[in-house]
């Protein structure tokens, strides 16, 4: 019966992590600009991250060690050292926008301007991590994230082309903006192969004290959890193609978002749009200061859990203390959280060898795995990554700065 | 090496700086003009609070002055600037009054300038497509 | 036993089940007549930090002289204590008493405990 219950509510902590500002963002513009040909992308990553959460799952089900931990003890900390800055960076960097995207829901609801919601914002999240336990954020923001069915029923209300949908499904180059198209496709590839859910799915197996008999349970987790997450993506992506590009309107801006529910659910379209962003990025947010917490405390062997009191582990609570009220000060100094979101995006997608190429030594190391090592379909799928990754790596930068 | 890399920066970082066409400008205003009346219907359907509509309209019609001083640089000759320019100071005015009539509270007033805002975009779609054909 | 893959960067793990740190390094006596061996498990310290470069030991010896427990060698275990290698590595000792956990200590009782509802670290 718990295992049943986990998968529920497993699943529905995909919601919270996957649909994040970073993700309605890129979809809306994608929609916006482009129609359906930029669901390919979302797709595809959504395939991959799959199959990349089921072997974080499964890595810390079978050895009880997370990702972090791994990677320091098979690669040493001279590689680890170089891995924490890079993820460091970039997941603050996301986290400034996730405490944004709540700043900006209050904001559009109140018309009290984010920067003044950047404190009390920072406050709660961080309350909620001190007090609370990790069943408490995990199920309580995923449960809260529910409401993100909302684009669901407005993009099905507002009666997409299905065969035009089925075909955004597959790469398709637009005639004009290329380095726009290239822009976006990199950007909701970032927003969707995230590393730092790897790293809190890991986390959050351990802290869940999953072992071998899990392994199913986590590949249904995996599988069903990441598929909706990807398919609420999608859902947004179609609604803004079908209000947004009859109209010309390109979404440069968080407020212009807003309206992307209102034909399709007049009345409560825009309070649902708020609502969905307000609690995604809460979820979000809370995962990510865990994520950051996690890889410092995992990485230097320090005590850890999100169900210990602070002073029990007491490094692990000053630095998701540190990076959180570090993170209300761009906002509380005005600093455009959708802006910070696409460098974020972008970056992640320059940094995302560092996390995947290890990984896929791990997944075949025999002392972490035994007999449930990667087989052959898992490793083509993590090599497809990495080859990606490269090419991410490489264009992520130039096609910020010139289609960005 | 070092060079080659640098001669690499040196000229993305050019292709970043170039400034926007002209007709990316106008599909800009089209985009801007489109969202004043997006937020408008919204907001006379009682869907959209106050200070929200008021703020997006101001974000419209402050965009709409930015990109109208810099258009005027990069218009491909053969297109009318006078008229245009009188096409997009009566948009940017006309959104400007919807701000002022949101925080008033002025539906009936609102529904005028807003059906007055559609006659512009009609305008300056016109424009839109005369400056991206010439732009090609 | 491959030292390097098998017990540097190990977690450490004391005879209570408490987590106590990482290996950073290790200590190696050798004899002019005799065989290489171990003689000591090194966590923490500048030994760290040394195998990143040279300069993050020196300013991570600056930041420890300026703050927190003042200790500034690494805590070094007897191998002797060590009594399994596996995934992690097992100790025959309470990881209070050897001063790895100093640091945990230390950040608790003057920063975290503070703190409204911060707790204690010495309550059980």
């Amino acid at each position: 019966m718990k295992k049943i219950l986990q998968l529920t509510l497993g699943i529905i902590t995909s919601v919270g992590g996957f649909l994040e500002i970073g993700s309605v963002t890129t979809s809306v513009q994608a929609g916006a600009q482009f129609g359906y040909k930029l669901l390919w992308p979302i797709f595809f990553g959504t395939i991959c991250l799959i199959f990349l959460i089921e072997m974080s799952g499964r890595l810390a089900a079978v050895s009880r060690h997370t990702i972090v931990d791994a990677m320091r003890e098979r690669f040493g900390f001279p590689f680890f050292f170089v891995v924490l800055v890079g993820i460091a960076i970039v997941a603050f960097m996301v986290l400034v926008a996730e405490l944004g995207g709540i700043g900006f829901a209050l904001q559009i609801l109140t018309g009290i301007g984010f920067p003044w919601w950047a404190l009390p914002v920072s406050f709660i999240v961080w309350l909620l991590m001190w007090k609370g336990s990790f069943s408490l954020i995990e199920n309580g923001a995923s449960l809260l994230g529910l409401i993100t069915i909302s684009f669901v029923v407005a993009a099905i209300k507002l009666h997409p082309d299905w065969s035009g949908v089925a075909s955004g499904l597959l790469p398709t180059m637009p005639q004009s903006d290329k380095a726009r198209y290239g822009f976006l496709t990199v950007s909701i590839l970032g927003a969707t192969i995230s590393p730092y859910l790897m790293y809190f799915y890991s986390s959050g197996a351990i802290e869940e004290k999953w072992d071998r008999s899990y392994i199913v349970m986590n590949r249904i987790i995996a599988g069903f959890g990441m598929f909706f997450g990807g398919f609420l993506a999608m859902a947004v992506l179609i609604a803004a193609a079908l209000v947004f590009q009859p109209k010309g309107i390109q979404v440069d801006t968080f407020p212009q978002a807003a309206l992307v529910m209102v034909t399709a659910l007049p009345k409560w379209g825009f309070y649902l749009f708020a609502l969905s962003m307000l609690f995604a990025c809460f979820g979000a947010a809370l995962e990510f200061s865990l994520a950051i917490a996690y890889f410092f405390a995992q990485g230097f062997g320090w005590n850890w859990s999100e169900d210990l009191e602070p002073s029990k582990d007491s490094r692990f609570a000053f630095v998701y203390t540190v990076i959180i009220l570090l993170a209300a000060i761009p906002l509380m100094l005005g600093v455009d959280p959708v802006k910070v979101t696409m460098i974020s995006m972008a970056l992640t997608s320059a940094t995302l060898p560092l996390a995947i190429v290890p990984f896929l030594f791990l997944m075949n190391d025999p002392i972490y795995l035994g007999k449930y090592r990667n087989g052959w379909l898992s490793n083509s799928i993590v090599s497809i990554v990495i080859v990606i990754s490269f090419v991410l790596a490489l264009i992520s930068i130039p096609l910020q700065l010139i289609g960005g | 090496m070092a060079a080659k890399l640098l001669a690499v920066v040196l000229l993305v970082s050019a292709l970043a700086c170039k400034p926007p066409s002209a007709s990316e400008q106008m599909d800009s205003i089209i985009s801007w003009i489109g969202t004043a009346g997006m937020v408008g219907e919204a907001w006379l359907r009682h869907t959209t609070p106050d200070k929200y509509t008021a703020h997006t309209l101001e974000l419209a019609h402050n965009s709409l002055i930015d990109i109208n001083s810099g258009l005027f640089k990069s218009l491909p000759a053969g297109i009318d600037s006078a008229a245009l320019d009188s096409a997009l100071t009566r948009s940017s005015a006309h959104i400007g009054l919807m701000q002022t009539l949101v925080e008033q509270k002025a539906s009936p007033d609102f529904r005028t300038m807003l059906d007055s805002l559609y006659s512009d975009e009609k305008v300056v779609k016109q424009f839109a497509d005369s400056v991206e054909a010439k732009d090609k | 036993m491959d030292l390097v893959r098998d017990v540097l960067d190990k977690k450490l793990i004391d005879r209570e089940d408490c987590q106590m740190g990482r290996v950073s390094g290790l200590l190696m006596h050798v004899g002019e007549n005799s065989q290489p061996r171990i003689t000591h498990v090194l966590i923490g310290g500048d030994t760290l930090w040394m195998r990143v470069h040279p300069a993050f030991a020196r300013l991570s010896s600056k930041l420890r002289r300026a703050w927190g427990p003042k200790r500034n060698e690494a805590v070094k275990i007897p191998w002797s204590r060590v009594v399994t290698v596996g995934k992690d590595v097992k100790l025959d000792v309470e990881a209070k008493e050897t001063g790895a956990l100093d640091w945990e200590i230390w950040v608790a009782r003057n920063i975290i405990e503070r703190i409204p509802g911060g707790g204690s670290e010495e309550e059980e």
